[in-house]
């Protein structure tokens, strides 16, 4: 066993690399032992299945081939010759009281330049790989000739497409989807990170163009005029302490609420799970509005504290300064309403999956627990609570990621209604209660800040990656299982 | 969620701004293929064959009032066809949609005057062809408002965009009303409430402004002010300290912006500091004691300083991207002219900027209307900031609106605030 894990451990990245290097070596036999046909689909890709016969694979590879040449030629080009740049030609515009138009210059789009020059660097390569893969094929083509071997049809191919090689037929589309959906968007989105892209240069009006690592710098910049660094440093602090609070908060509430409503005190469980399911129902951006207005500074948890007095009650005490109790609008206060609020909105979900690992607790294992005489106590602390880890250790997980995340609980609840009172913070436009994402919305969507989001997305994705790789290696590592076999 | 987000928004963005580069191309041959097509006529616009298609933006509440104005603009030209549409667009947050995708937005649209500098920076504002009509027809003031670096960007529309103090006189009287203290005394001893707004820029310049504080704009995008600094008598920080005063006065409540007529329906207010869109509310809160007047006076250093206001007005502006431009600026200047804007007032009780109009004796008995003009009288000034005074001030003012409660020093409040403002826009 032992021995199994160390070799799947051998260094993927020399592993990769390794497979690199034994492509290109095929690649070069290839080129230098192929025949005619193989030479010759250096430059005509289709000439060698032509040469075995394959007329409709070689055509169409052939087609391919032309079209990617003139995709380049007339769409890639012009726009790779600009990307170094991402334009120089300002859009300039007259009006012409004759025909009552504008007439525009024939200016260039950075945006559009950033993006056609991401696809057509992504075609390219692709074209590259795929060019090398075809003369390797051609020449492997070249040695079943010569072996006498069985040469397909262009209709056996197809079949063998339908048959043993189905899994490539299927995930052909997924993975088509995933490059153009996520794939190119992640790309350009991170190029503009390293772009002045805001509101001073937004096309098509203005150009942006490379900055190379300055908005990197500007992030853990803090100084008279830069508090970027400042607000960087708060916001993901509190980002990282939400998630804890809200992970871990909402996962032993909804445990003990289960246990509540599973022990054998508790009577019309159906009742009191259907109550707590039916907060899940109500869809939650309607509960958080609701609940920022009850919030408010003016809203009917403020009216009624203060009828029963505990707003003045606070005040003698210190503990607020204002006529109002600010539950949403100072910073200690709006992260505590926050986080009970999110307990409130979470535990129902982990109640759900709480009761469910609860119901498989074997019950031989509680049973001899308790003839050893262990209180119940001792039952959830050594038995309860293990088990609950192990099966919801994946999902705290996830959990504790989707937090960092959790744009709605945070952005709902504060918008419009918290002012930040940190001059710093007000500077780069982030708040006290800001989580990274909800900073990022708030720069793209209020400020057009997109060379900052950009980076602040960057890190948001290695803070997201570098603690679910380290969580889900330590959490769930296979050999945990025996203990509850 | 993020990369999610991210990506639809880059999707987003990329079909948007194909669409539209497919978009500006047309409008390229229709520019080339249409000049051959008109002929010219001076004055009036001359028709074509082709159908003009525009997209208006305007807010909910004229959604009724402007499709009829359009329907009379189309009856004004018979010989042209149209296909004019109507979408709703709230003027204060006009720029948040259209700096998004400025080739998506609609070819007319309204806008509260605050938004003109950063809608002109993203090229989404026409400078307007007939000058001479817009300048003559409207007050110098609202020209003035739209006019950036000499040039005349858009249609001023409305000149009651400001705000002035609405009362209850059965709880405040008229005398008390002429000062901050007076309303606030009154209040106190009614159990009433006197509000405003502090955490905007816009709202809470008025006491600097009072004072002979300024802001401009510089062509970096950054802010030039002297708040910090002091301006005649006084220093910003005796204006800081009069504000501060004002709200750890137990009577005073300081108002999020968006929620004055929530407050003013919530009946504690008896004094409020709001505009003409809030009139309504008072009417029906205030019933017959309903009062609407310019702002009071404020004691700053011991002397009473007269509150200075950021005159706002409505404007109309074209987008230059729009297929039609020169008919879009047509129906902009139909929109805003002296019949449109008498009848914006007489069914919407819109303050007219047109000087004709604003004369007018209608206008003139319109009390929330009078206590605009009032005001602008005694302290209306254009405001003139950045982009990065916003956020800085709204801070500020909140800090002064819970008492600053981390008993920062003044000096270095408003040290924070210029220099965060100073910065250009990034």
């Amino acid at each position: 066993m032992k021995e199994k894990n160390e070799k799947n451990r051998t260094n993927p990245v020399g592993a990769f690399f390794f497979s690199i290097g034994a492509f290109l070596k095929e690649f070069v036999t290839a080129v230098a032992d192929g025949d005619a046909g193989v030479k010759a689909s250096l430059v005509i890709c289709g000439a060698g299945y032509l040469k075995r016969k394959q007329i409709i694979k070689g055509i169409l590879v052939t087609l391919l081939e032309l079209a990617v040449i003139l995709y380049m030629a007339f769409i890639g080009a012009p726009f790779l010759e600009k990307f170094g740049t991402l334009g120089t030609v300002q859009q300039a515009m007259v009006y012409n009281p004759t025909t009552m138009k504008n007439e525009v210059n024939d200016y260039d789009n950075s945006l559009m330049i950033l993006m056609f020059g991401v696809i057509s660097l992504v075609v390219l390569i692709l074209a590259v790989i795929l060019w090398m893969v075809n003369v390797v094929n051609n020449y492997k083509l070249q040695k079943r000739a010569e072996a006498g071997k069985h040469i397909n049809s262009f209709k056996e191919d197809i079949n063998r497409m339908l048959n043993e090689k189905f899994h490539v037929t299927l995930l052909a589309l997924p993975v088509a989807g995933i490059t153009i959906f996520t794939v190119f968007p992640l790309i350009v989105m991170i190029a503009i990170a390293f772009t002045n892209y805001d509101q001073n240069h937004m096309p098509p009006t203005a150009l942006f163009t490379w900055v190379g690592m300055t908005n990197f710098k500007s992030l853990f910049t803090t100084n008279l005029t830069m508090t970027f660094g400042y607000t960087f440093r708060k916001v993901l602090c509190w980002t990282l302490l939400w998630a804890v609070l809200a992970t871990f908060t909402t996962y032993i509430g909804g445990i003990l609420l289960a246990l509540l409503i599973n022990s054998k005190f508790a009577k019309v469980k159906k009742f009191w799970r259907t109550v707590f399911v039916a907060a899940i129902s109500v869809p939650q951006f309607v509960t958080l509005l609701l609940l920022r207005n009850f919030f408010a500074n003016t809203g009917i948890a403020n009216t009624f504290c203060a009828n029963i007095g505990l707003t003045d009650l606070l005040k003698k005490l210190g503990l607020i300064t204002t006529n109002y109790i600010p539950f949403l609008t100072d910073p200690v206060w709006a992260k505590i309403t926050i986080v009970v609020i999110n307990i409130w909105v979470g535990v129902p979900y982990l109640m759900l999956i709480a009761t469910g690992v609860l119901m498989n607790i074997p019950e031989e294992l509680k049973e001899s627990a308790r003839i050893d005489g262990a209180n119940p106590f001792q039952i959830f602390r050594k038995i309860t609570m293990p088990y609950m880890l192990f099966i919801t250790g994946p999902y705290l997980v996830t959990q504790f990621t989707a937090n960092i995340n959790n744009f709605n609980v945070i952005y709902l609840l504060t918008q419009d209604i918290y002012t930040t009172t940190d001059q710093k913070l007000a500077a780069s436009n982030g708040k006290e209660i800001d989580l990274l994402v909800t900073w990022l919305f708030r720069l793209t969507n209020e400020f057009y800040n997109y060379k900052m989001a950009a980076v602040i997305a960057i890190f948001v994705f290695i803070i997201c990656a570098v603690f679910t790789l380290i969580a889900f290696n330590f959490l769930i590592k296979g050999d945990k299982e025996e203990t509850f076999q | 969620m993020k990369r999610k987000m991210l990506v639809t928004v880059l999707c987003a963005a990329m079909t948007a701004s194909m669409l539209a580069g497919c978009g500006s191309t047309s409008s390229n041959n229709d520019a080339a293929s249409g000049s051959s097509a008109t002929g010219t006529e001076a004055g009036a616009p001359a028709s074509s064959d082709e159908t003009i298609t525009l997209t208006v933006w305007a807010a909910e509440e004229d959604q009724d009032f402007t499709k009829g104005l359009i329907q009379k603009f189309e009856d004004a030209h018979p010989d042209q066809k149209f296909d004019i549409s109507v979408g709703v667009e709230s003027e204060s947050k006009a720029k948040d949609d259209i700096l998004v995708d400025v080739e998506a937005a609609a070819d007319v649209y309204s806008f509260a005057s605050d938004q003109i500098e950063a809608l002109v920076d993203a090229g989404a504002l026409q400078a307007v062809n007939d000058v001479d009509t817009v300048t003559n027809e409207n007050i110098a003031t609202s020209v003035e408002a739209a006019t950036v670096d000499g040039t005349l960007y858009a249609y001023p529309e409305s000149a009651d965009n400001g705000y002035f103090l609405f009362y209850d006189k059965s709880v405040v009287s008229e005398e008390a009303a002429q000062t901050v203290d007076g309303i606030l005394e009154a209040c106190g001893t009614a159990g009433k409430k006197f509000g405003m707004v502090y955490a905007s820029g816009w709202y809470n310049a008025s006491f600097f402004y009072g004072a002979g504080f300024t802001t401009s704009k510089a062509d970096d995008g950054s802010t030039v002010m002297d708040w910090n600094k002091s301006a005649g008598n006084y220093a910003g920080t005796d204006v800081a300290q009069a504000m501060l005063d004002i709200a750890t006065n137990p009577a005073f409540v300081a108002v999020t912006d968006g929620d004055t007529s929530n407050q003013i329906n919530s009946g504690e207010i008896a004094a409020i500091v709001s505009g003409t869109w809030d009139a309504v509310s008072a009417k029906e809160a205030f019933g017959d004691n309903y009062v609407a007047t310019k702002l009071p006076t404020y004691t700053c250093k011991g002397e009473q300083v007269q509150m200075g206001s950021a005159a706002g007005f409505k404007m109309i502006g074209v987008n230059p991207h729009s297929e039609y431009v020169g008919w879009a600026m047509e129906l902009a200047l139909f929109l805003t002219n002296e019949e449109s804007q008498a009848a914006r007032f007489t069914e919407r009780e819109v303050g007219p900027s047109n000087s004709v109009v604003a004369k007018s004796d209608e206008v003139l008995a319109n009390e929330a209307i009078a206590a605009v003009t009032a005001q602008n009288e005694v302290g209306g000034v254009i405001q003139e900031v950045g982009d990065n005074y916003w956020e800085s001030a709204k801070s500020f003012g909140e800090i002064l609106a819970q008492g600053n409660p981390d008993g920062t020093d003044l000096q270095t409040l408003l040290d924070n605030l210029v220099e965060a403002a100073v910065q250009p826009a990034q």
